[in-house]
């Protein structure tokens, strides 16, 4: 038989038992439907983890704080300690293993004066070597400091803020071109020893990043070399007292950042500076939990795919072999007249198959609309689902996302499943005897 | 050319079928041999249960025999593989059920195209043949209808229409007419008998009733399994019948009726 005839075929013989086939149909919708809202949900919240923790800094950045925070397992806080960072621990990080590249990091408030105008930075001083090995974002104008000019200060993309003039009584914020206004920075972490003259340091080579929507946007950006170099300036200019407090910031570090080779490799570096002696952040030590929270979640719809997938597969075996048991006359005139068995084969198997594309189909049309209403009405489920998670911008997230290869798999299991359990009972109608076959009433 | 072997569409040798019943052994078919010409209506006549679509079973290679060989167009049909012979009846042979065997989700003209559409012939071709048939067995208005929502007599021209649509050589006929009346039976008679004439095809029916078999140019008595009596009637061309297979013929001349060994109807 032509394809065309065998298809035509199939479809006549579903539809002679309608309400049957829609229930055997149903039962691969509810499989497939399930494989897909597990997928996509999983997919969802993979592809959130990535986006909103890349603006936060990336996966496989850890940083060391001179206060750290001491979180437990679930994430939540739970005391703060004090620890030294110095050049010393930057050498041992450096040694641990899948340790791709660290920096020492130096934070520093400083402020910028346009004639009357001030306005303030929060300055990140790091090496320069490690700013491409922490995925820093693009430039807007200007370079990122290198070995043979390493005074470029990078502004992140909302930096600075407005400018405002101090000695007025309101607050009435003026725009600065910092690539033409000239602008100076100065330090006002001290009192302004009056015997000398006041630091203050033109800035000539600036930079700007692309808007990243993350961190980036609030910092300022500099070599830590060339910091400290300025800023031993600025300590010349303090009182005795003054300077000796200040020089000091310089060996101990506020922070300490290193950049780990892989995102599964994060939890282990983390541990090994623990065994240090020292306390770590990472934005995975808040995945994980969310992760095993998501994977709990998928694995629950995975099961329930998998239990409704073998449901609806004996609910397509015991339709078809009720449906031969129905037709075995007609399977009995169709072989004394001719008919192959291959073609009796065939004809069952694409009956079984046809009942599993159909509810693949409509599982994939099912599974859009479940997609759209999890992401619209979802939210507080999943919120909730994702406690101690602060940096959930609620509004935007999709928790559910359809990659396009998930409805064509879903489709592939589907009348997979369907040809499965359509094998036997096919195999069953071809050994029927015609003669027997012709004898039963039908 | 009479004892050309070719002349011999349908050679039955030998052949036997026994049948297990639990224990004991039912034997259907005991050392049958004869042959059928090209063009012949032939008819196996006799009683219910005497195993003459048994017979016709096995010539049409539905059943399996125990021993023996059936030759149809020289080919040993019970020697092929299921697609060797599936493929055969497709090319070679139609059939016509006392009971129509008709699909009943189908209408008349998707019944008649079934055959054609085991054999891969395209959709449109296949409709025109489909049609022309049931036109000829005179159900022309009556194309869309399904079997049950017509008489057993247009059922039975269904069943004709599908089993000539492919131009076959040989009809197998199993009591075409039992289920009808004695006026649609001499319509569905005549039918089968003008539309094999037109082509020169072979029948082969079986029945038990003497005024049908009175059609067939050649009938063979079957009682008990075994043949009894070959009778050949006057209006067939064919002059003498030639016992090529060294049974046991006895020969009567046409339209006598009622001879000794003719098995009495139970």
């Amino acid at each position: 038989m032509r394809i065309s005839d065998l298809f035509k075929m199939g479809l006549r013989n579903l539809s002679r038992r309608k309400a049957r086939t829609i229930l055997t149909v149903l039962g691969v919708v509810i499989g497939s439907l399930s494989i897909i809202i597990m997928r996509s949900i999983g997919y969802g919240m993979e592809n959130n983890f990535e986006s909103q923790v890349m603006q936060q800094g990336g996966l496989t950045t850890i940083t060391v704080n001179t206060y750290a925070d001491i979180i437990d397992e679930e994430g939540n806080y739970i005391d703060m300690k004090e620890q030294t960072l110095d050049d010393n621990l930057v050498e041992q990080i450096r040694q641990i293993e899948h340790v791709k590249a660290v920096s020492p990091v130096i934070q520093k408030n400083a402020s910028l004066n346009s004639g009357k105008y001030m306005g303030w930075i929060y300055i990140t001083a790091m090496e320069l070597e490690t700013f491409e090995a922490f995925d820093f974002p693009a430039l807007a104008y200007g370079a990122y400091p290198t070995e043979e000019d390493n005074t470029s200060i990078v502004f992140g993309a909302n930096m600075p803020q407005d400018f405002y003039d101090p000695s007025s009584r309101g607050y009435n914020p003026v725009q600065v071109d910092m690539q033409k206004d000239k602008v100076v920075l100065k330090f006002d972490e001290y009192p302004v020893n009056e015997k000398k003259k006041a630091f203050s340091l033109p800035l000539k080579n600036i930079a700007k990043m692309e808007k990243t929507d993350g961190e980036y946007d609030y910092n300022s950006y500099m070599d830590i070399d060339y910091f400290k170099e300025i800023y031993r300036k600025y300590c010349n200019t303090l009182s005795l007292e003054d300077r000796k407090k200040a020089m000091k910031t310089l060996s101990e570090y506020q922070q300490i950042k290193l950049n780990v080779d892989n995102i599964d490799n994060v939890i282990e570096v983390q541990d090994a500076i623990e065994k240090l002696g020292f306390q770590s952040f990472s934005m995975m030590q808040y995945l994980e939990p969310l992760q095993k929270a998501s994977e709990t979640l998928q694995m629950v719809l995975g099961a329930l795919g998998a239990v409704a997938m073998v449901v609806s597969a004996i609910s397509i075996a015991n339709t078809m072999v009720m449906s031969i048991y129905e037709r075995t006359k007609e399977i009995g005139i169709m072989k004394v007249l001719g008919c192959i068995v291959t073609d009796i084969r065939k004809l069952f198997l694409l009956e079984a198959a046809i009942i599993g594309l159909f509810g693949g189909l409509m599982g994939i049309a099912l599974g859009y609309m479940a997609s759209w209403a999890i992401n619209k009405f979802g939210a507080p489920v999943f919120g909730s689902l994702m406690s101690g998670n602060y940096m959930y911008d609620m509004e935007n997230t999709k928790f559910s996302i359809i990659p396009i290869y998930l409805p064509l798999a879903a489709l592939a299991i589907s009348i997979a499943v369907g040809l499965a359990s359509g094998y036997f009972p096919a195999r069953r109608a071809t050994k029927i005897s015609a003669i027997e076959a012709m004898k039963t009433e039908g | 050319m009479y004892n050309n072997k070719d002349e011999y569409i349908i050679e039955v040798k030998n052949v036997k079928k026994i049948y297990r019943m639990g224990k004991e052994r039912i034997s259907a078919i005991d050392d049958v041999s004869f042959t059928i010409k090209r063009g012949e209506f032939c008819c196996l006549y006799g009683v219910s249960g005497s195993g003459k679509s048994t017979l016709l079973n096995l010539m049409a290679g539905i059943e399996k025999l125990t021993s023996g060989q059936i030759t149809i167009k020289g080919k040993n049909i019970h020697k092929m593989g299921e697609k060797g012979l599936a493929k055969f009846r497709q090319d070679n042979l139609g059939f016509v059920f006392q009971s129509y065997n008709l699909m009943n989700a189908m209408t008349a003209l998707e019944n008649v195209e079934l055959p054609l559409v085991f054999k891969r012939i395209g959709a449109k071709k296949r409709k025109k043949m489909a049609k022309d048939m049931l036109v000829k067995v005179g159900l022309g208005p009556r194309l869309k209808h399904k079997p049950k929502e017509m008489s057993g007599g247009q059922q039975q021209r269904v069943g004709i229409a599908r089993a000539f649509v492919s131009n076959p050589e040989i009809v197998f006929a199993d009591e075409p007419t039992g289920n009808l009346d004695s006026k649609t039976s001499k319509e569905v008679m005549d039918l089968i008998r003008e539309m094999a004439k037109t082509n020169h095809q072979t029948i082969v029916m079986v029945t038990h009733d003497r005024r049908l078999a009175e059609y067939a140019d050649k009938i063979i008595h079957i009682f008990d399994g075994k043949v009894e009596n070959i009778e050949i009637k006057e209006h067939n061309p064919v002059e003498t019948e030639t016992n090529t297979l060294g049974q046991e013929v006895s020969m009567t001349e046409s339209g006598v009726v009622g001879i000794l060994d003719q098995p009495v109807t139970a």
